[in-house]
C-alpha cells in the first residue's frame, strides 16, 4: 500500500516523457519538404500546384508537406511562424516578401544565407539588380524571389471612359480632372472606386499620388525615413493632392473591401480604381473582359513611369530539418520555365529575364513584363516590402483616418511620430547600403 | 480500495498543470512587458516601466485611450441589452410551453456560430449600399434613417456592439432559462392563484429570483467585452482609422504585426489589471447582495 503512490508518480512522469518524445520521433521521418505559405485563394492554390508538380518531377523521392495558411500578404502566416521559429522547430522553407519584411527574419537569425543557390543559378545576371538588393542583408542573400506583382495600376471602366471620351489619366491631376468629368455628367457613378475596410488599399492610392507629385526618388526616401516629414514640402504636397481626391472617392469606402468594389467598377457604377495587378485575375474570374468591360494602365506615367513592385520570396530557415530538400526547392523556383507557368496562373510576372513577355495570355501582364524590363523598378511600400512592417501598420491607420478627417498638419504629426516610434530610418539602412 | 492523498494529487495533477502553465504565462507576460523586446526573436533588455510610459503618456497615448474608451463603450452598451433581452426571452420561452423546443435552438444558434462568420454576415448587413438594413429602411419609406453604419467612425463601434448583442443574447437566455426552471413551480402557482398577470409575475416573481444568474451572466459578459477581438478584426479591422480599436486588438497588432512585443505585453498587463479591477469588485458586490 505504501509503495503504490510512488508507482503512480512514475507512471505520470513516464506518460509526460512519452508525450514529449512522440512529436520528435515522428519528425525523424523520410526525406520531405515542410513548406509554409499563404497562397490559398482560388488561382493561387493552382499556381502553387504548378511549382509542386515541377518540384516532384525533379525530386521524385521527396514528399511535400504542404501547410497553407490563409490571410493576404501573410498576416496570419507570420503569426504562426513567429511561434514555430521561436520554438526552434522551423519548416524547411516558408514564404516571405523581399525587403523590410525579409529583414525581420534575418534580424532574428531565423533564416540562413542562400548565396550558394544565388550563385549557382547566376541570379545576379538573370534577375534585375534591385531584386538582389532587396534580398541582401549583411552582405549576403537571404531569399529566392520568384515573381513580381505590380502595384501601380489604374483600372478603369472602358465603356464609361469611351462614352465620356476620357483618356486614361497619366498623373493624379489628370485623374482628378477625369473624376470631375464623371461626377458632373454621371452623378450616380462614384468616380474613384476604393474599399478601405481592410485599410491597405488606401496605401495603394497614396503611393501613386506620391509617385505622381514627387517621383520615385521622393517615394523611396519617404518610405525609408530619409525625409524630415514635418518640413519636407514633398510630403505635404502629396497629402494635399491626396486630400483633393477625397470628394471623388466612393463615399462608403470604409464598408467595402477591395474585392467588393472591383465588380461595381467593371459594371460602370464606379469609374476607376488604383490597385495591384491581382485585381485583373478577380475581374476575369467574375466574367468581366479586359478591353471590353475594363482596362488598366500603368499609373502614373509622369514625371516617370515606374514598376512599383511586390516580390514573393522563399527562404532557407536556420536549422531546417531537410536541407537538401530546401536547396532543391529554392533551385526549382529559379527555373524560367517554372516561373513562366506559375505566373500565368498566379497573375503576376516572372522575374527571370529569360521569360519572354509573350508568355502571358493577357494584355495587362504582357505590358507589366515589358515595363519590368524597360522601366525603373521601385519596391512598393505595401506589406512591408520597402517600408518596415511596423510603420506600415500605423501608416494605414493614419491614411484611413485622413480619408475621414483630412487634416494635413495632424497627419504630418502622426507620420513623424510613427516613423520615430517604428524606427523607420534606422531599420531602412539596408536599402541605402552600397 | 481506499483513496489516499496521492490519489487526490494524481487526479488534480492535470488541473494543477494547467493552472501552473496559465499563471506561469501571466508571469512571463509581466516580465516581457518590462523589456524592450522589438522584433521576432526574444530580446531580454530590461527597461523598467518604459513600455507603460509610452502607452500612458508617450507616443501611443492616443491609441491606448481610444482602445480603452471603446472597451468602456462595449462595457456600457453591450451588457445591459444582452442581459435584459436574455432574461426577457428566457421568461418568454418558459411561458410559450411546447413551442419552446423549436424556439430555444433558434435563439441559441448565433452563439454556436464562429465570430468570423457572424462578423462577415453583419458586415454585409451593415453595408450602406447593398446591405439589408439600409435597404429595409428604403423599402419601408424610411430612407432618411439609412446610415453609413460601419463606414462611419462615430457609429462603427455601436454597430459592432449590435452584432455582439445578437450573438450573446442566446447565451444569456440559456443561463436565465436554467435559473427560471430552477425556481420552485409553487411560486408561479401561487402568483397565478393570486391573480398576477404574466408581466406582474415577471416583475415581482422572476426578477427577484434570478439574481445569481444575473451575477454569472454579467460577469461573463464583462469578460467578453474585455477580450472582444474577432468581431472587430473581421468587421472593421479597427477602422475607420483606429476608431473601433479595442485593447485586445491593439495588443495583437502591436505584438504580431508591428512586433513591439514588449509593448504588446504591456497592453496585456493593462487588460489583466482592468479585468481584475472590474470583475472582482463586481463579484464581491453581487455576492454580498445575494447573501443579504
Amino acid at each position: 500500500m505504501i509503495r503504490r503512490p510512488r508507482i503512480t508518480q512514475w507512471l505520470v512522469i513516464m506518460l509526460a516523457a512519452v508525450m514529449t518524445a512522440a512529436p520528435v520521433l515522428y519528425a525523424a521521418d523520410q526525406q520531405q519538404l515542410v513548406i509554409y505559405h499563404w497562397w490559398t485563394a482560388g488561382g493561387e492554390r493552382q499556381a502553387m500546384q504548378v511549382i509542386f508538380d515541377a518540384f516532384t518531377k525533379k525530386n521524385p523521392s521527396t514528399k511535400i508537406v504542404d501547410n497553407p495558411v490563409a490571410g493576404g500578404g501573410g498576416i496570419t502566416l507570420k503569426t504562426v511562424l513567429l511561434g514555430m521559429l521561436a520554438a526552434k522547430i522551423p519548416p524547411d522553407t516558408f514564404q516571405s516578401l523581399s525587403g523590410a519584411e525579409l529583414k525581420q527574419y534575418v534580424d532574428g537569425d531565423y533564416v540562413a544565407s542562400v548565396d550558394d543557390v544565388w550563385r549557382a543559378q547566376k541570379l545576379d545576371a538573370n534577375y534585375p539588380a534591385v531584386i538582389g538588393k532587396m534580398t541582401t542583408f549583411k552582405g549576403q542573400h537571404y531569399g529566392i524571389p520568384m515573381n513580381a506583382h505590380r502595384a501601380n495600376w489604374l483600372f478603369y471602366n472602358t465603356k464609361l471612359f469611351n462614352e465620356l471620351k476620357l483618356a486614361p489619366p497619366t498623373t493624379v491631376d489628370e485623374m482628378i480632372a477625369a473624376a470631375k468629368r464623371i461626377k458632373s455628367s454621371k452623378p450616380n457613378v462614384a468616380p474613384i472606386a476604393i474599399g478601405t475596410r481592410e485599410k491597405w488599399p488606401a496605401v495603394f492610392l497614396f503611393d501613386v499620388t506620391l509617385l505622381s507629385t514627387g517621383g520615385p526618388d521622393v517615394y523611396e526616401k519617404f518610405y525609408t525615413g530619409q525625409l524630415s516629414v514635418k518640413t519636407a514640402p514633398e510630403v505635404r504636397a502629396a497629402l494635399q493632392k491626396f486630400k483633393d481626391l477625397i470628394p471623388y472617392l466612393y463615399q462608403f469606402h470604409g464598408a467595402k473591401t477591395w474585392s467588393d468594389i472591383a465588380g461595381p467598377m467593371a459594371e460602370g457604377q464606379m469609374g476607376m480604381m488604383v490597385i495591384g495587378d491581382f485585381a485583373a485575375g478577380l475581374l476575369v474570374q467574375a466574367g468581366y473582359k479586359e478591353g471590353v468591360d475594363w482596362d488598366a494602365a500603368g499609373f502614373p506615367k509622369k514625371p516617370q513611369e515606374v514598376f512599383l513592385m511586390i516580390v514573393d520570396t522563399f527562404v532557407r530557415p536556420t536549422g531546417a530539418k531537410h536541407p537538401e530538400a530546401t536547396t532543391a526547392w529554392l533551385t526549382n523556383l529559379t527555373d524560367p520555365k517554372v516561373q513562366g507557368e506559375f505566373n500565368i496562373v498566379k497573375g503576376s510576372i516572372a522575374i527571370h529575364k529569360a521569360v519572354p513577355d509573350t508568355t502571358y495570355p493577357d494584355k495587362l501582364h504582357q505590358e507589366a513584363s515589358r515595363t519590368f524590363k524597360s522601366k525603373r523598378i521601385v519596391p512598393s511600400s505595401i506589406h512591408g516590402v520597402l517600408a518596415p512592417p511596423a510603420f506600415l501598420s500605423d501608416w494605414q491607420d493614419i491614411l484611413t483616418r485622413f480619408l475621414y478627417s483630412p487634416d494635413i498638419n495632424r497627419a504630418l504629426d502622426e507620420i513623424s511620430s510613427a516613423m520615430e516610434l517604428d524606427k523607420v530610418s534606422d531599420s531602412s539602412g539596408w536599402y541605402w547600403a552600397k | 480500495m481506499a483513496y489516499t492523498r496521492a490519489h487526490a494529487l494524481l487526479f488534480l495533477a492535470p488541473l494543477l498543470l494547467i493552472v501552473l502553465v496559465m499563471y506561469g504565462m501571466m508571469a512571463w507576460t509581466v516580465a516581457v512587458s518590462l523589456d524592450d523586446w522589438v522584433g521576432m526573436a526574444p530580446v531580454w533588455k530590461y527597461h523598467g516601466l518604459e513600455n507603460f510610459r509610452t502607452l500612458l503618456g508617450g507616443a501611443l497615448r492616443e491609441r491606448l485611450f481610444t482602445s480603452l474608451r471603446n472597451n468602456l463603450i462595449w462595457l456600457v452598451v453591450f451588457i445591459a441589452p444582452t442581459t435584459a433581452l436574455g432574461l426577457f426571452l428566457a421568461y418568454g420561452l418558459d411561458l410559450v410551453g411546447r413551442a419552446e423546443r423549436v424556439l430555444r435552438p433558434l435563439f441559441l444558434y448565433p452563439i454556436a456560430l464562429s465570430f468570423v462568420v457572424s462578423g462577415t454576415l453583419w458586415a454585409w448587413m451593415y453595408d450602406p449600399d447593398a446591405g439589408v438594413i439600409n435597404n429595409l429602411f428604403r423599402m419601408l419609406g424610411l430612407g432618411r434613417w439609412a446610415q453609413p453604419w460601419i463606414a462611419d467612425p462615430h457609429l462603427a463601434t455601436f454597430c459592432l456592439v449590435g452584432a455582439a448583442v445578437w450573438q450573446y443574447t442566446g447565451f444569456a437566455m440559456t443561463l436565465y432559462l436554467a435559473a427560471i426552471r430552477d425556481m420552485p413551480r409553487e411560486i408561479f402557482e401561487a402568483a397565478r392563484v393570486d391573480g398576477a398577470t404574466d408581466v406582474q409575475t415577471f416583475r415581482h416573481v422572476v426578477i427577484p429570483n434570478v439574481g445569481h444568474a444575473t451575477m454569472i451572466v454579467v460577469a461573463m459578459l464583462i469578460l467578453v467585452t474585455l477580450k472582444v477581438f474577432d468581431l472587430v478584426w473581421v468587421m472593421t479591422f479597427g477602422g475607420p482609422g483606429i476608431s473601433t480599436e479595442v485593447l485586445p486588438f491593439f495588443m495583437f497588432v502591436a505584438t504580431f504585426r508591428q512586433q513591439f512585443v514588449g509593448i504588446g505585453a504591456a497592453v496585456s498587463v493593462l487588460i489583466l489589471i482592468l479585468a481584475v479591477a472590474v470583475v472582482v469588485p463586481y463579484a464581491w458586490w453581487s455576492m454580498r447582495r445575494l447573501a443579504a
